[in-house]
Parts: C-alpha cells; structure tokens; sequence
C-alpha cells in the first residue's frame, strides 16, 4: 500500500498504463473504427476525467480497460503487470441502475464479497463498513425501491468497492441523477478518491463534473476516437464543488469546451447527415 | 363516498411507497361490500320470477346444495380425482414451459425460429386436442392430466422467455466484473430477477391447467369436479352445479394466493414493478 503523501513519480511504474489501446468494430457494412490508440499513464491516487462527445468510444475504452472487453489491440497493465478480462484490482461503476431489487442495501453491498465465499457475519460487517463510507448508515436494511437515485448510486459504489480495488473506472456515474445530486455525489467520491488514495478514471460529458474532480482531464475526438488534448487543472485540493464560481475554474472549463464543440459539432454533424439519408 | 375519496387520497399519497395499513382496510372492506351486493344483485334477480327458478337458483339453495356435497363421501372422490390432474398437469405443464422458456430467451436463433409457433399455438383452445390425447391416454385421468400440461405450459414459456430477455443487462456486466461464474450468474442474477415472471406464469398456468382438467373432464371422463357438474348440468340441478363450480372457484383462488404470496421477491410489493 502507497502511503498517501508519496504519489508515484514519472519514473515509477505508473498504477495504470494503457498502451495503444485500440478497437475496431465488423458490421454488416464494413469496418468501423470505434478507437484508434489511445496510450496513458495514470500514476497512484490520481484522478482522470475522460470527457468526448457521443460516439468517441469513451465507453469502449472503458470497457477494455475494465476487462468487459477482451478482444482488443494494445495492453492494459495494472502496477506493470498485463492484464486482460476483470480483474479485482479495478473497479467499475456503471451509468445505468445496477443495483440488485430483491437485495436490500445491506446484501447490495455484500454481493461481490457473497461471490467470493466471505462468511455471513463478515461480510456484513464489511459491507456495514462501506454504507458508513458512503453516508448510507441507517439505510442498510431498506431495498433500493424504498431510496433515491442518488442513494442507489452510492450503494453501487459502494459494492464497487467491496475489495477495495486499487482503479476505480467509472462510465458517467452521475449521468441519470439531478444537477444538485450529482454535484454532491461528486464531493462524495472526491472524499472517498482521497480517503482511499484510489486511482481514478472518470467518463463523463460534462466538463464542470470533470474540472471539479478531475488532475487531468483527457479530451478525446470524435469517431474514430482518440487523445485530442490533456489539460492539467492545477486547483488546489481538497476540492469541493464549493470552487465552481472561481475565476480559474470557469477559465479550464471555457478552455476545455473550445476543444470540445470543434469535436461535439462534428458528432452533431454526421447524426443530422444519417438522419437526412 | 367518503371512503372512496379516502382510497383516491392515500392511494395517491403512497405511490412509490408501501401501502398504509389503513389504505388496505378500506379496499379490503370495499371487496366484502362488494361481493355481498353481487350476492344480493344474484338473490333479488332469483326471487324476481324474471327468469326460472330452476335456471337462478336461490344462493339459499346453492348453500344447501354445497353443504349436501361437502358432507358426502362421493365428492370427495372426485374432488381427489380434479386435485391429482390439475396438480400434476400443473407441475408437468410449467416446469416444461420454464425450460422451454429459459431456452427460447437466452438463445436468440432458437427464439427466433420457434416463438412464433408457441406465440399463435398460446391462444388455440387446447380443448381440440382432446380427441388426440384420448387415442393417447385414454379416458381415465392421463388424458386430462396431457390437456391441462399443454394449457399451461404455454403462458409458462412465453413469460419465463420475455424474462429472461428482460434481465437488465447492466446487472449481468456487475456480475462479470465480479469474475462470478456461469452457476453463480444463474443462482445469483438470472434466478431472482425471474421471480416475477414466473409468479405470473405459475398464476395463469394454474388457472388455466384447471380451466383444461375441467373442460376434458366434462366432455368425456367416469370421475372428477368436471364429470360431476356435468352430471349436474345433464339432470338440469343448476343448484348443484352451480355449488360444485363455486367450491372450484374458491380453491382456485386459494391456490392462486397461494402463489402470490410464496412466489415473490423480498422487499416492498413495489421491488417487483421496479424497472
């Protein structure tokens, strides 16, 4: 375990390094292009946001660094070593409801640990451990029909952290919730980011969630995708979405967006040429 | 009136929750009111000499009638024989229909090609069979217990196939981040979020398995709740039958509730409309 103070430095294996990662999806009309390579190095317990217009194979990318995708070009290497397929040191947060609906928030949380064979009693005090991680102590024995969006996001957090995974990807985690929830639950992940000292790879569409989180956000091109630009946000930590009103966090998001719209127009584009076709 | 506007309140005041307690008094004092006043509506009607007495018997005689049947040996026969056919055309009839199901939902090709066919076959009164299965089986109970598996197993299979298709999909990916393996996908995602598909098949399946039994007893069986109101019907004792028709009413509805109170996921009874 890295202690919190000593972030890895260049010359140290970075805890993740994604290397030409790339993928081509065969249809019935040919070849398309979903992600050209796209190479990163993300250090310990640092926070990147990867933000693209639709269609830029964010999530495609996500999927093979999360092992949901297997068949790719390139490697993915965790602390220097390859991997392919799921692994227990990554973690993955996913922009639909997942929680389970006959589980209560309790079970929810105790699924992956259940999967492994960890006993009843520990399991629960485990995941008892995580609720109270995620501010949901008092919610344990409630089913998530009986909680909020917001809540039930946290719970899916939380069950993504069962093993404590050194990489925390997460697919616009708060894409389904309301401007107010998400800008809370950003604080909360911040919190839990820091207190954790996770590794984090964001996806989003929204450029205030990524400044307000992220230490680099990474803009990806449209179709075919890949690395446009990085821009380094140098706020000062703790961050807290308290900041959004400060005169250098409106500058990285105005810098961010004229990359950005040159990319979204060109998707907006193309949708309107299928439409018209 | 004023208990209705209180069901229009609570109901709209609950929703998303579990109900009040005092919400489930009232409706459930409602539905007594309610089958008294069809039992008066039934009693007036009978009195009113507007149809036969014999046609609209009194409920007063259909009590009598029932309380003459409970208390005979006879009954009992042939309630024995109906109870052996809808319970074992049930089993065979639904387990067959989740296979079939589990098959046709998770394989795409498979659906594709014969849905179709059990989709138009779903509809068809199974009763047309009946001269087939008879060559079969035979008259006695096989028969009967064949019709009543054929009904059910079709609503078992086209409710477990939508299903299994309806499993989100994003609940499967948790679990393969999870590494789970294929029986702990099964056990711990695919099982459970079947629930209440099955429990609706299981309910229409019952229905129906009986609604065969009966129907095949009726037209050609020596025993059975069919065969007896059919006897009934043939000696014009309306009382008789009608008695017989309304004890198979209430262990139906046993049955029914049965299901719907074992078959279900834990939770409110709102986790299963979630999603």
């Amino acid at each position: 375990m890295t202690d919190v103070t000593s972030i890895a430095t260049d010359t140290k294996t970075p805890a993740l390094r994604i290397r030409d990662v790339a993928k081509t999806f065969s249809t019935p009309h040919g070849d398309v292009v979903a992600l050209k390579p796209v190479s990163i190095d993300i250090k310990q317990g640092e926070f990147i946001a990867i933000i693209g217009p639709s269609g830029c194979g964010k999530s495609t990318l996500m999927n093979a660094v999360g092992g949901l995708l297997e068949d790719y070009e390139g490697t993915v290497e965790v602390d220097g070593k390859v991997v392919r397929g799921c692994h227990q040191e990554i973690g993955m947060v996913f922009q639909e409801e997942s929680t389970f609906p006959w589980r209560t928030a309790l079970d929810n949380v105790a699924f992956p640990l259940e999967a492994a064979g960890v006993g009843k009693e520990e399991r629960h005090a485990k995941a008892m451990e995580l609720l109270n991680l995620v501010g949901l102590d008092g919610f344990e024995n409630r089913f998530p029909a009986e909680l909020s969006g917001g809540m039930r996001q946290r719970i899916a957090i939380a069950r993504t952290l069962a093993f404590k995974p050194r990489i925390l990807l997460m697919d616009e985690p708060f894409a389904a919730l309301d401007e107010q929830t998400r800008l809370l639950l950003g604080d909360k992940v911040l919190q839990i980011q820091q207190e954790l000292n996770q590794t984090t790879m964001l996806i989003t569409h929204n450029i205030a969630e990524a400044v307000q989180l992220a230490d680099r956000v990474l803009i990806m091109t449209f179709r075919p995708g890949t690395i446009k630009r990085v821009v380094d946000i140098d706020l000062p930590r703790p961050r807290s979405s308290k900041m959004m009103g400060g005169e250098r966090f409106g500058h990285f998001v105005a810098t961010i967006w004229e990359d950005l719209r040159e990319e979204a127009s060109k998707g907006l584009l193309e949708l309107e040429q299928v439409r018209s076709t | 009136m004023a208990a209705i506007e209180q069901i229009g309140r609570g109901s709209s005041a609950s929703a998303g929750k579990a109900k009040p307690a005092s919400e489930f008094w009232t409706v459930t004092r409602l539905r007594i009111a309610g089958a008294i006043a069809l039992l008066a509506v039934w009693e007036i009607a009978g009195w009113s000499g507007l149809f036969f007495r014999g046609v609209l018997p009194s409920t007063v005689f259909i009590a009598q009638a029932m309380f003459q049947l409970l208390t005979s040996a006879e009954f009992y026969w042939h309630l024995a024989v109906t109870s052996f056919e809808v319970l074992v055309s049930f089993l065979i009839g639904c387990s067959l229909g989740t296979v079939v199901g589990l098959v046709l939902g998770s394989r795409k090709y498979t659906g594709d090609v014969f849905e179709p066919f059990i989709h138009y076959l779903a509809p068809t009164p199974k009763i047309v069979f009946l001269p087939i299965l008879l060559v079969l089986f035979g008259v006695g109970v096989w028969s009967k217990v064949a019709l009543g598996a054929i009904s059910a197993f079709f609503p078992m299979a086209l409710g477990v196939a939508a299903g299994v298709r309806q499993v989100s999909p994003v609940l499967l990916r948790v679990g393969k981040t999870f590494n789970l393996t294929t029986m702990q996908t099964v056990r711990m995602i695919y099982l459970p979020a079947l629930v209440p598909p099955l429990a609706t098949g299981l309910r229409i399946g019952l229905g129906i398995s009986i609604v065969g039994c009966l129907l095949s007893e009726y037209k050609l069986a020596k025993a059975g709740l069919g065969f007896l109101a059919g006897q009934y019907y043939e000696a014009f004792s309306v009382a008789n039958m009608l008695a017989v028709l309304v004890i198979i009413f209430i262990l139906a509805s046993l049955g029914n509730t049965l299901i719907e109170k074992y078959v279900r996921l834990p939770g409110p009874g709102d986790v299963q409309a979630h999603r």
